[in-house]
């Protein structure tokens, strides 16, 4: 068990999930209670990361902000080393990798508050903050938590992306799915046994959360 | 309207802030490459997998210092290192990436070489073909279409790969061994697939064949050297590597480290 | 703390209306389905923008589109009473109503919000939370939550979306009776959507009528109740007039005799002490007239009227105003009866009443706006 490893994908999902978590409440509330022009447009933006193949993404993650770009130019100047093969290359990737699981089930879960009751809210004298805070968010949090759980468990299994950007740098870009990946080329097949039944096992755990947290949400409002 | 904007740019502050606030988490906790110093980090050919861990060891019960081997194709690292991956020490599989770099300024020197390669047929125990090294066997096998895939590393960018078609070509079988053909990402995963049974068999580095791991795992042959290129395999110090990983260059080079190389079929360029 | 709404729109749905509604004064906007009347309310709410338009509470601008200013909801002092009750589900009843008591220190908001549940006789359910309410319950939760916002506080305005039409019809009428006995308590103004003529009857002082955003009529309801304008739009059936009356006696057979300005009525038992003043609603064309005093008739309730006027419609049939001491009472009949007893303004005649025509919901307690009858 690469326990390095293991706690470098932990500590990236969980400053992904940091990183999104106001994300997710504030696109996820804008677009489910504004609609504007173009806001189809915006929708299908925020989901292109899902459909779109890891390497896709990954070459142009590389070219935005490798070494020959300006972004990676101005990272190089500002630390003294480039932005990809780094944890926080992989932290800015994953971020935005993630942003469809981490806006989508939130918009639903604050989609499914019924328009009469914002609009009893703010005739009540609360401000959008206060609806917020007081309202909205303890009717849509199970969305907005789905969303979080998502986000966690995909960036432990990211493969593809992390690969491309980070490279298999070992206490630094190389996270519990590239182990595995290096210990099957090492023949060390115990290792990667290992490692792979502790990843099924919290995905499992992952996805019985997320099905309890959607039937909160259901529950919530009736 | 003007206040909610103003509310909505507060908004946007706030998450602003947080972010800032995560990112500068990140750079703290992520951040000092530079701590990794001590730790320099190897990029080694695939071929080296189970040699220079030994190697590794052996120059830390020797001097107390560490360093942090990376496995993978060599034409893969050459790229990494081209985008600014912080590796200190390139071992490379075939010279023309270490030329590359040194001629782009991106290493040290021109390097040195510290072995010379060889590659091996191999297939499973319960193989269809007989292993030879005149690969005999295998063009019978496949006359009789009794080979369903074949595994070398990805002759793009993997030096062993490349040999692999080489002597393929030259024996005749390069062309018809194209629909069963299946690349490795390097040639270590080559071996996995031409070892695990997903292959019927593979070429792949005679360093692995030697390994326990892979040796048990079936049956060998020695492909002729004069088939094809040698495999003259450079090690170069990149830009800012520093003293650890200047040691350890110099350490491959002792006869301690030359024992495990040869014991792993490397020879050296003299011999 | 007049309320003074005007306003324009085009488009989807039209408005043009303007009025005004004084402190304590409760006013009902009917009007058929699409009329706008809803938009109108909402809009009072800062809900919805109309093109045009200019809002007023107490000379506070709440919307000015000349002047771009238009206040959202929470900064305009408006209680809503929704239809569909909208209580925030995941908060006790008297959360409910804490939530829209951020004018008042933190101490004394849960003391004020049981106040509020008791006024609207909710006590001992402050602590349930919606799903353990019936639909009656917790509309008046909804109503406290309102009032939570408005009481003492100027300016402000009650407004009340249809808020009562998703619960039986029982319950509606127990609802109907809490609004009048609140009334002492509602200093602000207030406006009432609805399309059940009934409850516009009982429960408003003033009405405005409109239909396809356009102002009908509008006035006093007896007034508007008795225009043909407005009629027209209402729907004819719909036309009625409340007659004040004092409980007399409860018979032995069940019925109720009430003492109105020109005589006694017997209705089907009606709940109240004796003494007690109340207001019958009388259907027009359940009303018959006679010149003389008629014998021999199954029906009981025959009042000495004086004719009015006589309202000429476009059918057969003629609407015709009669006082009853204090009160109007309209009777619509044809044509033809008009012209065979001769009737004629000054004209003194017989009102006609069936005890059965006179449904439950349709007798009511006196508000304190309404004069009592003459003698008795």
């Amino acid at each position: 068990m690469d326990w390095t490893a293991l706690f470098l994908s932990l500590r990236l999902a969980g400053w992904t999930v940091v990183i999104l978590l106001p994300v997710s409440v504030f696109m996820g509330r804008f677009l489910a209670f504004h609609p504007f022009r173009g806001k189809g447009l915006v929708e299908a933006l925020v989901m292109l990361p899902l459909v779109l193949p890891p390497t896709v993404f990954g070459f142009y993650l590389l070219t935005s902000f490798g070494r020959n770009s300006a972004i990676g130019a101005f990272w190089q100047d500002l630390f003294g080393h480039q932005l990809v093969f780094t944890f926080e290359g992989l932290v800015l990737a994953s971020v935005i990798f993630n942003l469809p699981f981490a806006i989508q089930p939130a918009q639903r879960g604050f989609e499914a508050i019924p328009r009469g009751l914002r609009e009893a809210a703010a005739c009540s004298g609360l401000s959008p903050f206060g609806s917020l805070w007081r309202v909205e968010l303890p009717l849509a949090w199970p969305g907005v938590m789905t969303a979080m759980v998502l986000t966690f468990a995909h960036t432990l299994g990211e493969f593809g992306i992390v690969l491309m950007v980070g490279g298999s740098i070992p206490g630094e870009t190389r996270t519990i799915a590239i182990a595995i990946y290096d210990r099957v080329q090492a023949f060390d097949q115990a290792s990667a046994g290992i490692m792979s039944a502790s990843l099924v096992a919290i995905s499992l755990f992952t996805i019985a959360l997320t099905y309890w947290l959607s039937a909160r949400v259901g529950r919530r409002l009736s | 309207m003007i206040v909610r904007i103003l509310r909505w740019a507060g908004a946007c502050l706030v998450s602003a802030w947080l972010v800032i606030g995560c990112l500068a988490g990140v750079l703290v906790l992520g951040g000092g490459l530079k701590a990794r110093a001590d730790r320099p980090l190897i990029a080694a050919a695939s071929t080296l997998q189970f040699a220079l861990p030994e190697i590794a060891a052996a120059f830390r019960a020797e001097t107390g210092l560490t360093v942090t081997p990376s496995f993978g194709s060599s034409g893969n690292f050459a790229r990494q290192i081209r985008e600014g991956a912080p590796f200190e020490m390139f071992m490379a599989a075939d010279e023309s990436f270490v030329f590359d770099l040194a001629k782009d300024g991106l290493a040290r020197d021109q390097g040195a070489i510290y072995a010379q390669g060889r590659i091996v047929l191999i297939a499973p125990h319960d193989a269809v073909f007989e292993v030879e090294p005149s690969l005999d066997g295998l063009a019978r096998a496949l006359s009789g279409g009794q080979i369903m895939r074949f595994a070398i590393a990805n002759p793009d960018h993997a030096p062993y790969g490349m040999r692999a078609q080489e002597a393929l070509e030259h024996r005749g079988l390069w062309q018809a061994l194209q629909p069963v053909m299946v690349l490795g990402e390097n040639v270590s995963q080559a071996a996995q697939f031409a070892t695990t049974g997903n292959a019927d068999g593979g070429i792949i580095a005679y360093s692995l064949a030697l390994s326990p791991q892979v040796g048990a795992l079936g049956r060998y042959a020695l492909i002729p050297a004069e088939w094809h290129a040698p495999l003259n395999q450079r090690m170069v110090l990149l830009k800012g590597a520093g003293p650890v990983a200047q040691a350890f260059y110099e350490f491959i080079n002792t006869p301690k480290a030359i024992a495990i190389l040869q014991r792993y079929g490397f020879v050296r360029p003299e011999e | 703390m007049t309320l003074s709404v005007k306003m324009r729109a085009a488009g989807a749905i039209p408005l043009d209306v303007a009025f005004s509604v004084a402190p304590g004064e409760l006013l009902a906007l009917v009007g058929p389905s699409g009329s706008g009347k809803t938009t109108l309310l909402r809009s009072i709410a800062g809900l919805w923008q109309p093109d045009q338009g200019q809002i007023t509470a107490n000379g506070a601008v709440w919307l000015d589109t000349g002047a771009g200013v238009n206040l959202a909801p929470y900064q305009r002092r408006v209680g809503m009473v929704f239809q569909s009750y909208a209580l925030f589900p995941h908060m006790t009843a008297v959360q409910n109503v804490t939530v829209a008591m951020d004018h008042l220190p933190r101490s004394q908001r849960a003391a004020e919000a049981r106040r509020l549940l008791d006024l609207v006789n909710l006590t001992g359910l402050a602590d349930r939370k919606p799903a353990q309410l019936s639909g009656g319950q917790q509309q008046r939760v909804a109503l406290a939550r309102a009032l939570a916002r408005t009481l003492g506080v100027k300016p402000a305005a009650l407004l009340l979306d249809e808020p009562f039409s998703a619960v039986d019809r029982a319950t509606r009428e127990r609802l109907h009776a809490e609004i009048i006995g609140l009334r002492q308590h509602l200093s602000m103004p207030v406006i009432l959507v609805t399309h059940d003529m009934n409850e516009a009857q009982t429960l408003a002082d003033r009405m405005l009528v409109i239909d396809h955003g356009h102002t009908v009529a509008s006035g006093a309801t007896a007034d508007v109740m008795s225009d043909p304008q407005a009629l027209r739009t209402m729907g004819i059936r719909e036309v009625a007039a409340m007659l004040t009356a004092r409980i007399a006696a409860h018979e032995d057979d069940g019925m109720t005799r009430l003492d109105t300005a020109t005589g006694p009525i017997w209705l089907p038992r009606v709940d109240g002490a004796i003494g007690a003043v109340t207001r019958v609603r009388i259907l027009a064309h359940e009303v018959m007239l006679s010149r003389a005093r008629p014998q021999g008739l199954s029906a009981q309730n025959i009042l000495p009227a004086t004719v009015l006027a006589i309202r000429r419609g476009d059918g057969p049939g003629v609407m015709v105003h009669l006082a009853v001491g204090d009160d109007q009472i309209l009777a619509r009949i044809t044509r033809r009866a008009a012209q065979m007893l001769a009737l004629a303004p000054d004209d003194c005649v017989h009102v006609i009443l069936k005890a059965m025509s006179v449904a439950r919901n349709q007798i009511t307690a006196e508000t304190s706006k309404h004069t009592p009858p003459g003698p008795v």
